[in-house]
């Protein structure tokens, strides 16, 4: 659908594209999460990707990409503004506008599949048994499912269901009664204990948690103390979360046995090899993808580059190599 | 969204306030009146948003690209402009068009976002493009220091365009606002930094040989954007400033009736204030012709998959309304049971 340049042009994209690095036998970037193997670590965060990012980076080269959470009916979203940026980083309260599985299933579901990568359905509800009717309504469509249980839970007055590590139990279980498919269960900051969260999701079957989803906050303007969003309360995101992430990651990468997916404020390859030292297998970006489109790539590239220059086989030897 | 208290005069002064109760106060009324223009620029757009029709012409792929800042200076008093190195996106933009420009770190700010900046000018030839920008908060201010010589990242075009009217519906006996006729003159108002979403159709007008009428304004003359460009492009301007109360609402209203009246243009192109799309939006009404108007929003990606960009248009609570990045900026701009 392009309108064809009066003369041919140039641009970095273009370049960007043209540099993607040969397949090397020499470095072994997969991973597994329960029966889905993935060709390298890097995927983007749920709400910060979506199929027209294809069309400015190499999605192919990703490990996976992931959805925005899909709930059960659909639901329109919280009033304008609905993000902006502050000093302490981005805050956003979407409010998850979704069209329903249905929806996603007509809609998105096929601009997902045209990527090449596996996908990873992230799937929300406000209640612990809201969840599996989604899976179900889903009919089998994708690779794997990330349950965003970083919602108020409207049985408990609203605490956040994946606060709650009977609450999370009860989710898994139900969902594993309609699927196979691996399960990713993204923790939410606010817990008590990140590891009897994370446990709680491994015993009752998850094949992985994703840790962890933005931090709530309260975004002032500046001249009138004003909230500057429309739904008052958002999410926090970007670098400034990372060190408050990588202690949870360690603690929940303690706590398991299932891979530990690490999420929050990941810019580069050296922010992802923060995360691997400290026990994650593989990494979510989400803020960095709007300033740098192509930072998920890059990172991908760059881990295999680290590897290959030290000589290390896959990551795991790459930090072993520096710790020797 | 805001209650405000626009009317309301500050506390009166005494005898033993010291200058700097004196200057908080002087600050409390400025922004009891930025309070209530921004108030009545909400109220102003509330029900006169739609989306447009499709699209006739395909928009172009968005790139994103490290662009060289070939020219980086302060316009006017308020202002600034770049000129930007970007052949792919120089090329292919259509008016109305914008970018998303990354701030790069400076020492003491990161800037994540990347800030959505109307395209002002396309130099196809020379593959540059010019934006003209106000500081604003810490995103404007830190790109405010990049030097000439340095590289932005930029990703673009991106959006909906304004698109003259060149095509009337074939079962339409007479144009209509809905079934306008080919476009040979148009009428276009921005304000402030509003101008730039408009500039590309001042150059399109020039290029389609239609007729364009362009209203400035600012709040000074020393602030309009935009004289230059509009004389090197053959429009007619007509300047209106907050100084000599030429922008007031009632004021322009009565002049374009004025001009136009008796012969109204084929199409209105607004943007930079909610109160002049609905003075635009009158008029539209009154002539029968269409108004297309190119609306902000807080953005993230630019792309519609962050959904951080929702319009002011009402709908359903539990469907998304229209996204300004993807639907828009330009929308059309109807009155309420118009
Ligand atoms: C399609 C489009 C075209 C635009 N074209 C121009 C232009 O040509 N020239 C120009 O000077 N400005 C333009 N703007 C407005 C410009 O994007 C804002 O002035 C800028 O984002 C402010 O950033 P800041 O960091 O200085 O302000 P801050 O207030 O510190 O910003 C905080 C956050 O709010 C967002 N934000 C604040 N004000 C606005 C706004 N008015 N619009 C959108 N986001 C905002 C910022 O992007 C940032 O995420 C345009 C906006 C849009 C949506
Ligand atoms: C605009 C935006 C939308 C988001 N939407 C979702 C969502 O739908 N579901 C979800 O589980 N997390 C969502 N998140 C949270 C991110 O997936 C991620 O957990 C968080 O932003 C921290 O990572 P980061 O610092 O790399 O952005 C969203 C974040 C942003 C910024
Ligand atoms: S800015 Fe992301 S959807 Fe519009």
């Amino acid at each position: 659908m392009t309108i064809a340049p009066p003369r041919p042009t140039t641009d970095a994209r273009r370049a960007f594209f043209d540099a993607r690095p040969a397949d090397s036998a020499a470095v072994d970037l997969s991973v597994r999460i329960g029966s889905l193997t993935l060709a390298n670590p890097v995927m983007p965060a749920s709400g910060c990707f979506g199929p027209s990012l294809g069309r400015l980076i190499p999605v192919a080269e990703l490990g996976a990409v992931v959805t925005k959470t899909v709930f059960g009916t659909p639901r329109g979203g919280n009033a304008a503004h609905r993000l902006t940026e502050i000093r302490a980083g981005m805050v956003n309260s979407v409010g998850i506008p979704s069209r329903g599985a249905a929806g996603y299933l007509a809609s998105q579901h096929p601009l997902y599949l045209a990527l090449g990568v596996p996908v990873i359905v992230s799937v929300g509800g406000h209640r612990p048994g809201e969840y599996a009717p989604v899976v179900q309504g889903l009919r089998g469509a994708g690779d794997a499912y990330e349950l965003n249980v970083s919602c108020p839970n409207l049985d408990r007055h609203g605490t956040d269901i994946g606060s709650d590590p009977d609450a999370i139990g009860t989710v898994v279980r139900l969902v594993r009664q309609e699927t196979d498919k691996p399960l990713i269960v993204k923790l939410p900051v606010l817990v008590s204990s990140i590891a009897d969260c994370a446990q709680a999701a491994e015993a009752a079957g998850a094949d992985a948690v994703c840790v962890a989803n933005s931090i709530p906050a309260l975004p002032l303007t500046a001249d009138t103390r004003s909230p500057v969003l429309g739904n008052v309360i958002g999410g926090l995101s970007g670098p400034n979360i990372r060190p408050i992430v990588l202690r949870l990651v360690w603690l929940a990468a303690r706590a398991v046995d299932i891979p530990v997916i690490a999420c929050g404020g990941i810019e580069t390859a050296d922010d992802a090899l923060d995360y691997f030292s400290v026990g994650a297998r593989a990494v979510q970006v989400g803020t960095a993808s709007f300033g740098r489109p192509f930072a998920m790539v890059d990172i991908t590239r760059a881990l295999q580059e680290r590897c290959l220059a030290a000589g290390a086989a896959d990551i795991g030897e790459l930090i072993e190599l520096w710790r020797a | 969204m805001t209650s405000t208290t626009g009317n309301t005069p500050a506390a009166p002064a005494t005898a033993a306030e010291t200058p700097a109760v004196a200057a908080a106060r002087e600050d409390l009324a400025a922004l009891r009146r930025q309070q209530a223009f921004a108030a009545a620029d909400e109220a102003a757009l509330d029900g006169l948003i739609a989306v447009r029709p499709p699209e006739r012409r395909p928009r172009p792929d968005p790139v994103w690209d490290d662009a060289p800042v070939l020219v980086h200076e302060v316009v006017g008093e308020r202002y600034r402009r770049l000129v930007l190195a970007t052949d792919t996106i120089a090329t292919t933009a259509l008016a109305g068009q914008f970018l998303m420009i990354t701030v790069p770190p400076a020492e003491g700010e990161r800037i994540l976002l990347p800030r959505p900046m109307a395209i002002h000018r396309r130099h196809p030839e020379q593959g540059t493009v010019e934006v003209i920008y106000g500081v604003a908060g810490r995103g404007t201010t830190a790109l405010a220091d990049v030097a000439v010589g340095e590289s932005l990242l930029v990703t673009g075009p991106l959006g909906r365009g304004f698109e003259f009217p060149d095509a009337a519906e074939p079962d339409a006996a007479l144009p209509t606002a809905a079934h306008p006729r080919p476009a040979r003159t148009a009428l276009m108002i921005g304000r402030g930094v509003g101008v730039c979403a408009i500039m590309g159709s001042v150059e399109d007008a020039a290029r389609l040989g239609i007729a364009a009428t362009v209203v400035l304004s600012g709040r000074s003359r020393a602030n309009l954007i935009g004289p230059a460009d509009c004389a090197e492009l053959g429009a007619r301007v007509i300047p209106v400033t907050d100084d000599d109360g030429s922008s007031a609402l009632p004021a322009l209203g009565g002049r374009l009736r004025g001009l136009f009246g008796s012969a109204p243009p084929d199409v209105i192109l607004v943007c930079g204030a909610g109160v002049l799309a609905r003075l635009a939006a009158e008029l539209g009404a009154e002539w029968g012709v269409p108004v297309q108007v190119s609306l902000e929003a807080h953005m993230a990606c630019g792309l519609g998959y962050c959904h951080g960009c929702a319009a002011p248009v009402a709908t359903d609570p539990a469907v998304e309304g229209p996204l300004v990045c993807v639907d828009g900026p330009v929308f059309d701009a109807v009155l309420p049971g118009g």
